[in-house]
């Protein structure tokens, strides 16, 4: 798969969007999230909302302070910035999500812009699926809304499935190195749904899950020749 | 600060803590290690008589409600065997394993056993091993379901969201997320597309 760069600029996002932010690394992401939402901080005729695991919020909004050269709490206080809390469960994420970006419209913002990390696989978090349903579930929700999502997806953190089953698949645009495409591989959500989602390969029946994370020693051993009844 | 180093203690000579379940979950024999420990382990304390899937399930921790998810697809016999390696409590740099597997036959229930397993601490805790496969076919867990965790699950797989699931069954969205939970569970899966895409699988939700 290929991307052709398209006429599009970074800071003429299609609204609603959601877009995938392909970056490499922390001093990429903390450049792409400040270049997505400085429009926001100098028009107060916007709105930012943060979301992700629990502890993105907080370290994003110290990117962005870091960036801006300046606190944001006051745009924290008034709720023009406003922190989410991550949920293990993803139709709970799912609201987390969709709640405030539309509270955020309706209390009059132009523009709601919206940004969390992809969460791949961490434990206690949505399983990797259940992530997939989630990020595809996002398009449909924003409908009707002035909001554009981006997700940041780390090239040197996530496996590649994350980047062709969730970032290709599941947003309507991707970001990558500053060039904004119509991403060729998204799918509507009833088609990721019934072609993607349900045939995931680590979800055919009789496969088995394993971690590769080594153990270096052995397997119950003294501990259960120990027990008794 | 004694008790943190005497649960230590207790953990370094014996190299694990044991606690037998019955098929509910009660704990019902413990060794030494299981008993003395205070904190070390990072999981909440559960002493004989009381139920450790319960007490699991109440906390907010990550690593508690893995250990419980996967502790309740051993006792519904969708899962055989699992481990899981986490940090020992907040202060320590010591990595553990706690691992549950089925007792079958008599006695049968699930043994829960936690070893230091290395000196470093587990940057994050890791889902190491699940088989959740078992001779359990997809059918018997759909039988397990009421009719409106039915439901729930037809309009799952639909891809609706619980709000949507809520509207449609025309009941609290609290409701539909505990039926959501039990279809989960009940079908031995460790989410919500794992549960739809087994029913799919199975022939149980017709294809879009």
């Amino acid at each position: 798969m290929s991307f052709r760069p398209s006429e599009m600029s970074a800071d003429a996002f299609p609204v609603p969007s959601h877009v995938a932010l392909l970056h490499y690394g922390d001093e990429q992401l903390r450049e792409g999230l400040f270049d997505f939402l400085r429009p926001a901080l100098d028009d107060p005729k916007q709105a930012i909302y943060m979301c992700g695991p629990p502890g993105a919020s907080s370290s994003f909004l110290g990117y962005l302070e870091t960036s801006a050269g300046r606190s944001l709490g006051a745009e924290v206080t008034e709720r023009r910035i406003v922190l989410g809390k991550g949920d293990p469960d993803a139709d709970e994420q799912l609201q987390n999500l969709v709640d405030p970006a539309r509270e955020l419209s309706e209390r009059g913002f132009d523009l709601v812009r919206v940004v969390g990390p992809a969460a791949w696989d961490v434990p206690g978090y949505s399983a990797p699926e259940d992530f997939l349903w989630y990020e595809s579930r996002i398009v449909p929700a924003i409908q009707g809304f002035p909001v554009v999502v981006m997700c940041m997806y780390d090239a040197a953190r996530l496996p590649a499935v994350a980047f062709l089953y969730g970032a290709l698949e599941t947003h309507t645009h991707t970001l990558i190195n500053g060039i904004l495409s119509r991403s060729p591989g998204y799918l509507p959500f009833d088609r990721y749904l019934t072609e993607r989602l349900i045939h995931l390969p680590w979800l055919e029946a009789g496969e088995e899950r394993r971690d590769v994370t080594p153990i270096s020693e052995g397997r119950p051993g003294r501990a259960r020749r120990s027990r008794k009844r | 600060m004694a008790e943190v180093e005497l649960g230590h203690a207790a953990l370094d000579v014996q190299r694990g803590a044991i606690a037998i379940l019955d098929p509910d979950g009660n704990v019902t024999w413990a060794d030494e290690g299981w008993a003395a420990d205070e904190g070390e382990t990072g999981l909440p304390r559960v002493p004989i008589g009381a139920n450790l899937l319960d007490a699991y399930r109440r906390q907010d921790e990550p690593v508690a409600q893995s250990v419980a998810s996967a502790l309740a697809a051993v006792l519904a016999g969708t899962a055989t065997y699992f481990e899981i390696e986490h940090r020992t409590g907040r202060q320590s740099r010591r990595s553990l394993l706690t691992s549950v597997s089925a007792l079958r036959g008599e006695g049968a229930g699930a043994a829960v056993i936690q070893r230091v397993v290395s000196a470093r601490a587990a940057i994050t805790p890791r889902l190491l091993d699940v088989k959740t496969r078992s001779a359990d076919p997809i059918s018997e867990a759909i039988e397990r379901l009421t009719p409106r965790e039915r439901q729930v699950l037809d309009l799952m797989a639909a891809g609706l969201d619980n709000r949507a699931i809520a509207a449609q069954l025309r009941i609290e969205y609290t409701t539909v997320r505990g039926h959501v939970r039990s279809v989960i569970e009940k079908l031995g899966a460790r989410s919500r597309l794992e549960a739809v895409a087994r029913a799919y699988q199975g022939g149980w939700v017709a294809k879009q």
